[in-house]
């Protein structure tokens, strides 16, 4: 799946009434829900298809990868801010998310510093070891 | 009397229910959360019924989830396991308001030893030896908290009295330490517990774990199965048990499990249960009592005999015991080791897709699990994912199977803690016998192995 396929899903979701749709393809899993009060696209995909991201990448990209299989987190707990959100400039060992496995929580954290272009997961879901969690642009400064 | 057994667990042990259950010749209903629906062992069942999400609170918690699939399945029973609601004495009351069978002690007997400090005061009346301490929580007064540390000798420990399992604890060394640990352990106890109560007692430096088990049908007779060493553990969890305890002499041992079996029947125990006690330089201290079945309880059954799953089911029904204490006896020595998913070294969960699993077979080998090649671990709930079991005429015999045992065992696509068990099966320590709680984790500082 990559992302054309998810921007079909997106734009095919965004033109019916459905208030959530799963896909499963080779693997991947995608998983959209829209919320009541959002715009027609779900916001937790909605950075997939940011005109920067689908622009000639000039700048080179760092994809950052669950370390294990689990339960990822994007919030240290319910109803707290989210570790990182799109735009936002991270730091080498900045926590991007924790992932669950067996009642311990294990942080992910950024390998190069940058800008979080995407965030490919949804707090609470389950992630496959390697699966893309977030992707940062180095160099890229706002 | 009931023919329908729901049984309110997962993975392993859910599994070893519903043998037992099968066994009887009972119908069989198991509950499952969605992170569980492709769980191996669901077919075997009569019926499954999903009860709700992955998350624990919203599936093997939820009561009245539980109630609700008891109802529609015509469950007329519930067996709890160990873990989730098996010592919830609100879950027992409210499973007997449906006017369904819990099988397991009454909510009164739960409640009872739930309480750290009402199960010591009722221990020490029983005529079961405690740690040295007052069996009475601590009085606000600075002064008295002081005298009494003073009374029993540093260092002392300071418990919740909602605690157990090695949680809500806190070790003193000096009278300086005292009132600040008193205070955090009050405040970390009314916050996880819901009960500010503590309680100090004598903290043993070296002690053993060891334990009695015992079962008590509802016409008042009781019988004790002998003993378990499970000292070796990490972070409280036990890793390797077995039964009997090594190098304690069995005479002491009877006359302290039937000290217990007295205390079962002087709080009127049903069930089968078992009283932990520290041992140290010849004496024995109760710590808790789980009402429940544990884990280890197969290293009882291999020296024994004696199925203790069916004994409880049966005991349930309303059955007397037919077992005599003279009928039991101790043959040989057992061990289990704990397969976790895990990595050996740094203890790091390792859920995930199980690619190869070759399991041990052979005289006195026996694997209860619930896992089998293609089958993912779910990240949701506890690493076991299986319990090696090996029965020998001696300990040593045993060592040997063990080895042999776990040299066979391969299991891919997720981390285990085999190379950790395969190393104390040859640690010259663990081989001896009689290592105290705090061995593994000395050994794993101190061992080339980490």
């Amino acid at each position: 799946m990559d992302l054309h396929h998810m921007k079909m899903a997106i734009d095919t979701m965004a033109a019916s009434d459905l208030s959530e749709m799963e896909l499963s393809h080779e693997g991947w899993t995608l998983r959209l829900v829209r919320h009541a009060a959002a715009a027609s696209v779900p916001a937790s995909v909605k950075t997939l298809t940011s005109p920067r991201q689908q622009a000639a990448p000039t700048a080179s990209v760092c994809e950052i990868q669950a370390p294990v299989f689990g339960i990822v987190h994007l919030q240290a707990s319910p109803g707290q801010p989210p570790f990182v959100q799109v735009g936002e400039h991270v730091q080498v060992g900045q926590t991007v998310c924790t992932i669950e496995a067996m009642k311990v929580f294990n942080e992910v954290a950024c390998e190069h510093a940058g800008r979080v272009v995407a965030v490919h997961v949804v707090t609470g879901t389950e992630v496959e070891a390697g699966q893309v969690l977030v992707v940062v642009e180095q160099g890229a400064h706002v | 009397m009931f023919d329908t057994v729901l049984i309110a667990n997962r993975g392993e042990i859910a599994l070893r229910i519903l043998r037992a259950c099968r066994t009887l010749g009972l119908r069989t209903v198991l509950v499952y959360s969605e992170a569980d629906r492709h769980a191996p062992y669901l077919p075997l069942a009569d019926q499954a019924l999903c009860i709700g999400p992955a998350a624990p609170r919203q599936s093997y918690l939820k009561q009245s989830a539980i109630l609700a699939a008891a109802t529609v399945s015509g469950a007329q029973a519930i067996h709890p396991g160990y873990g989730f609601l098996s010592e919830n004495a609100e879950f027992v009351t409210q499973v007997e308001q449906a006017g369904l069978r819990f099988i397991g002690p009454s909510a009164a007997c739960i409640r009872l030893m739930g309480d750290k400090v009402s199960a010591k005061h009722a221990m020490r009346a029983a005529g079961v030896p405690c740690v040295p301490g007052p069996d009475t929580s601590l009085p606000d007064d600075p002064q008295q908290v002081l005298a009494i540390a003073n009374d029993i000798g540093y260092p002392v420990i300071v418990k919740a009295a909602g605690g157990g399992g090695g949680r809500g604890m806190r070790v003193v060394h000096e009278r300086a330490q005292l009132l600040s640990a008193l205070s955090v352990t009050r405040e970390e106890a009314a916050r996880a517990f819901g009960n500010p109560e503590v309680y100090i007692e004598k903290f043993l430096l070296h002690p053993r774990h060891v334990e009695i088990q015992i079962l008590a049908d509802q016409h008042g007779h009781a019988v004790w199965l002998g003993s378990r060493d499970c000292s070796l553990q990490r972070r409280h969890q036990k890793v390797i048990e077995e039964a009997p305890a090594p190098h304690i002499s069995p005479a002491l041992l009877a006359q302290l499990s039937e000290r217990c079996v007295q205390a079962c029947l002087s709080i009127g125990y049903s069930g089968v249960g078992t009283f932990e006690f520290l041992y140290e330089e010849g004496a024995f201290y109760f710590i808790e009592m789980n009402t429940r079945l544990q884990v280890e309880h197969p290293v009882t059954e291999l020296t024994t005999g004696i199925d203790i799953v069916e004994q409880q089911i049966r005991m349930a029904r309303g059955e007397p015991l037919t077992i005599r204490q003279t009928d039991v006896q101790c043959h040989g020595h057992a061990l289990e080791c704990r397969i976790n998913a895990e990595d050996p070294k740094s203890f790091l969960p390792s859920p995930g897709e199980i690619t190869a699993w070759r399991l041990p077979g052979g005289w006195g080998v026996r694997v209860d699990t619930h896992a089998q090649k293609g089958y993912r671990v779910p990240p949701y709930y506890d690493a076991m994912v299986g319990k090696l079991i090996v029965h020998g005429v001696d300990r040593e015999d045993a060592l040997r199977r063990m080895r042999a045992a776990l040299d066979e065992m391969q299991v891919g696509g997720i981390s285990t803690n085999l190379p950790l068990h395969r190393e104390l099966m040859v640690d010259a320590g663990f081989a001896e016998g009689g290592v105290d709680i705090h061995y593994l984790e000395r050994w794993l500082k101190e061992s080339a192995f980490a």
